[in-house]
């Protein structure tokens, strides 16, 4: 047989737990869940120096953009240098 | 409808432990598609999680990024003796255990300046300095109010004592399982829900003025 103080026990553990999960659900919480991902891909690419979690600009890893970067850079010097400069028509 | 990405779907247990082998297989390997995918599934749950007990969304934000920082660097440690989600929560649990502790003795220092400070003058008299936290009116509409008395009490708990609740009554896990997360026996664990449960009735009821029930 369950003694009185057992049960008087047993239910007060029972409205605590109710008021908790009744209280702090975590379904309201998790929609408002910010973006955690792009926080941590910064912070592993911070503290591996780029070695991971590259973003194509701050890192070794990103040379081909470089590369692309001076070629495009070259092409438009080259561009503007045969549009603005004055050609002798003599 | 569950998503296919949702670690609580239903799937057949076997079929479950494959793929959780072949996703550790792949973040040993340094994967970043494996591993943005491995955040993914989890952010919610460990936001969730470090919110509860740290009370404040930007330590949350922050303790959960570094989370998954810790879970990126140890994933070569993790022996899989335990699903890698129960060992998730262990990272999440030890680090809000670490930064409370933390905050506790900046707290404390900075409450033995303002206690100086009182002492040696009436500037901080005069300044309006407490430490008693300010109601916002949009807090006070009940149900919010009822949400910051609990979660204010939970915050109240020993981290050893809130953690367990919180792994029990939030986050529903079992017994066996909040055994594996925290390191302790299974006898320990009820105890000590057991305890922070009066505690919390007590912290409750005082700050409502009446019985719950």
């Amino acid at each position: 047989m369950t003694e009185p103080s057992e049960t008087n026990d047993e239910a007060e553990n029972q409205a605590v737990r109710d008021l908790v999960r009744r209280t702090l659900s975590n379904d309201a919480l998790a929609k408002e869940a910010p973006d955690i991902l792009r926080g941590v891909q910064r912070r592993i690419r911070i503290r591996s120096r780029g070695k991971f979690f590259a973003d194509g600009w701050s890192t070794t890893q990103a040379r081909h953009a470089y590369l692309l970067i001076a070629l495009i850079t070259l092409l438009l010097a080259a561009t503007a240098y045969v549009v603005l400069v004055p050609v002798d028509v003599r | 409808m569950p998503s296919p990405d949702d670690p609580d779907r239903p799937r057949p247990a076997g079929a479950a432990a494959a793929d959780e082998a072949r996703l550790i297989e792949r973040l040993v390997r340094r994967d970043e598609a494996a591993f943005n995918a491995l955040v993914r599934t989890y952010e919610r749950r460990v936001f969730a999680l470090t919110a509860r007990m740290m009370g404040s969304r930007a330590e949350a934000e922050d303790l959960a990024q570094e989370v998954f920082v810790q879970v990126f660097k140890t994933i070569g440690a993790f022996r899989g003796e335990s699903k890698l989600s129960t060992w998730i929560y262990r990272i999440a649990i030890n680090l809000s255990k670490n930064r409370s502790k933390y905050l506790r003795v900046r707290h404390t220092a900075q409450q033995e300046q303002l206690e100086s400070l009182e002492e040696r003058g009436p500037v901080a008299q005069r300044s309006g300095a407490s430490m008693s936290p300010i109601e916002r009116p949009d807090d006070l509409a009940t149900g919010r109010q009822l949400e910051n008395i609990v979660q204010a009490a939970i915050l109240a708990l020993e981290p050893g004592f809130r953690e367990c609740l919180v792994l029990r009554d939030i986050e529903d896990l079992s017994y066996e399982e909040i055994g594996a997360i925290t390191a302790l026996p299974e006898g320990t664990v009820k105890s000590r829900i057991h305890r922070a449960r009066a505690q919390l009735k007590e912290l409750v009821e005082r700050a409502l003025g009446e019985s719950i029930r």
